[in-house]
C-alpha cells in the first residue's frame, strides 16, 4: 500500500504568512484591550508641534517675568525708601563683600566652608553669609585672609527663622545632615509642606528677611512642639560664591 | 636624620591640607574617610603606645583648630586611637597585614565618631536630642566604610615608609 500522506510543506502551520496575520491578530486584541493607548500616546507626539496656544503660552509667560521683575525692583526701592524713614538697617552693595569659597566641608560632622576674605578685607565674626538662594550661614571666625562659615546645617547652628504665611517664629537648628530641623514652640501651628521661611525679623543674629528655605516635611508626633525639615535655597555643597553682609544687628 | 624628621613632620602639614581640601570625589554620602587614622596607625605600630598618644593629641589639637566647632574635639577619640594601635604587632604576612588595616581603621574610625557624636548629644542634651540620631548614624557609618575601603592602600605605603626612614636613622 502506499503511504498517502500529505507533503509537509503544505500545512498551515508551516505558512509564514499565516504566523504574520496571527501576530496581527495578537496585536489587535493587545489593542484592543489597552483601550487604544498606543494610538493615543502616539498620537500625542506626532500632533505636539500643532497644538494651539504653545508660542502664546512662551509670550505670556515672558510678559509675566518681566512685569514681576520691574514689580520686584520698585518694591525693593519702596522697601529702602521707608526703612530709611523708620530708621531701620539698611543694606546697600557697598555693604557686601563678595568672596570665593576656598575650602569646603558640607558633609560629616564639621560644615564648613572658608572664605578668601578676612579681617584685613572688613570681615568681621558674626557677619551673615549669603548665596545664590539665600542664607548660608555665619562667621564664625576670621584670620587675616580668610573667614570660616558655620553652615546653617552644622550641628552648632541655631538662627531665629520666620514663617511668613502662618506669621510665626521658629527655632532653625542644624543637626548634621542637609535638612535642618525648624522647632516650632507651639503644637497648634499650622505649617505645611512648600511653606517658605526666611530669616526672622526679631533675630538678633540675621538681618530680617532674608529666603532661607522651604518646608520639606512636618513631624507632629511631638506633644510639646513641631519639628519641620527644611529644604535650604541656597546649596553650600555646590556655591563657589557668597556674599558676606557687613551689617551687624 | 634630617630626611626622617622631614617626614615625621610633613604629616602635620599634608593631614590639614586633605582635611580642608575635602575631595568630593573621594567621599561616600558627602563624607569623608577619617584621614588622621591613616598616619595614626603606622606611627603608632612601630613607634608604641606613648608615642602614639603624643602623635594623637598633636594631630587632634591641628584639626580641631580647623574646625571651628568649639564645644566638641576630636582629640580624646585620637588619643584612644594612638594608645591602641600601639599595642598592636607587626604581621609577618603581608595579605593579612593589608586587611588587618582596613578592619583596624574602620574600628578606630568608629570610637572617633562615636566619641565625637556623643559630645555633640550631651551638648544638645535638651532641644534636638531626637533629631541627631539618624543622620549622625549615617555620617558615622559612612565614615568607618570609607576609612577602611581606603586603609589598607595608604597604610601599608606609609608603613614601608616609616620602617625605612628609621632603619636609615
Amino acid at each position: 500500500m502506499l503511504d498517502i500522506r500529505r507533503i509537509s510543506t503544505s500545512r498551515w502551520w508551516h505558512k509564514k504568512k499565516n504566523w504574520i496575520t496571527f501576530g496581527f491578530f495578537l496585536f489587535l486584541v493587545f489593542v484592543r484591550i489597552s483601550k487604544g493607548s498606543i494610538y493615543k500616546d502616539f498620537y500625542y507626539f506626532i500632533s505636539k508641534p500643532f497644538w494651539p496656544g504653545q508660542s502664546q503660552k512662551e509670550v505670556i509667560l515672558q510678559s509675566i517675568n518681566q512685569e514681576s521683575l520691574i514689580n520686584l525692583n520698585l518694591l525693593k526701592k519702596d522697601n529702602n525708601r521707608l526703612r530709611q524713614i523708620l530708621s531701620l538697617q539698611n543694606i546697600s552693595d557697598n555693604d557686601k563683600i563678595s568672596a570665593a569659597v576656598i575650602s569646603r566641608k558640607t558633609g560629616s560632622w564639621w560644615r564648613q566652608i572658608i572664605l578668601n576674605k578676612g579681617s584685613k578685607d572688613g570681615v568681621e565674626i558674626g557677619s551673615t553669609v549669603i548665596g545664590p538662594g539665600g542664607l548660608l550661614g555665619r562667621v564664625k571666625n576670621t584670620s587675616l585672609f580668610t573667614s570660616s562659615v558655620t553652615l546653617l546645617t552644622s550641628p552648632e547652628s541655631k538662627v531665629g527663622v520666620w514663617v511668613d504665611r502662618i506669621q510665626i517664629n521658629g527655632l532653625l537648628v542644624g543637626i548634621g545632615d542637609d535638612y535642618p530641623s525648624l522647632i516650632l514652640y507651639s503644637k497648634d501651628a499650622d505649617i505645611k509642606v512648600g511653606d517658605f521661611v526666611s530669616s526672622s525679623p526679631a533675630s538678633t543674629l540675621l538681618p530680617p528677611n532674608i529666603p532661607i528655605g522651604v518646608v520639606q516635611s512636618v513631624d507632629d508626633s511631638l506633644k510639646a512642639n513641631k519639628k519641620v525639615k527644611i529644604s535650604l535655597l541656597a546649596k553650600p555643597h555646590v556655591i563657589d560664591w557668597v556674599q558676606i553682609l557687613k551689617v551687624k544687628i | 636624620m634630617n630626611k626622617f624628621f622631614f617626614k615625621k613632620w610633613s604629616i602635620f602639614i599634608f593631614v590639614p591640607i586633605i582635611f580642608l581640601w575635602h575631595p568630593n570625589w573621594l567621599g561616600f554620602l558627602g563624607v569623608q574617610p577619617y584621614w588622621p587614622l591613616f598616619w595614626l596607625l603606622p606611627w603608632s605600630m612601630i613607634n608604641g603606645s606613648i608615642n602614639g598618644i603624643i602623635f594623637g593629641l598633636f594631630l587632634g589639637l591641628i584639626l580641631d583648630s580647623l574646625t571651628i566647632d568649639n564645644n566638641f574635639t576630636q582629640i580624646p577619640g585620637l588619643i584612644l586611637c594612638g594608645f591602641l594601635f600601639g599595642r598592636i604587632k607587626l604581621q609577618s604576612d603581608i595579605l593579612v597585614e593589608h586587611f588587618r588595616y582596613g578592619l583596624i581603621c574602620c574600628f578606630g574610625s568608629f570610637l572617633c565618631g562615636m566619641l565625637y557624636f556623643l559630645q555633640i548629644l550631651f551638648k544638645n542634651f535638651s532641644d534636638s536630642f531626637f533629631l541627631l540620631f539618624i543622620p549622625s548614624f549615617q555620617n558615622i557609618l559612612a565614615e568607618v566604610f570609607l576609612t577602611g575601603f581606603f586603609a589598607p592602600l595608604i597604610c601599608s605605603q606609609l608603613l614601608r615608609m616609616f620602617r625605612v626612614s628609621r632603619k636609615k636613622v
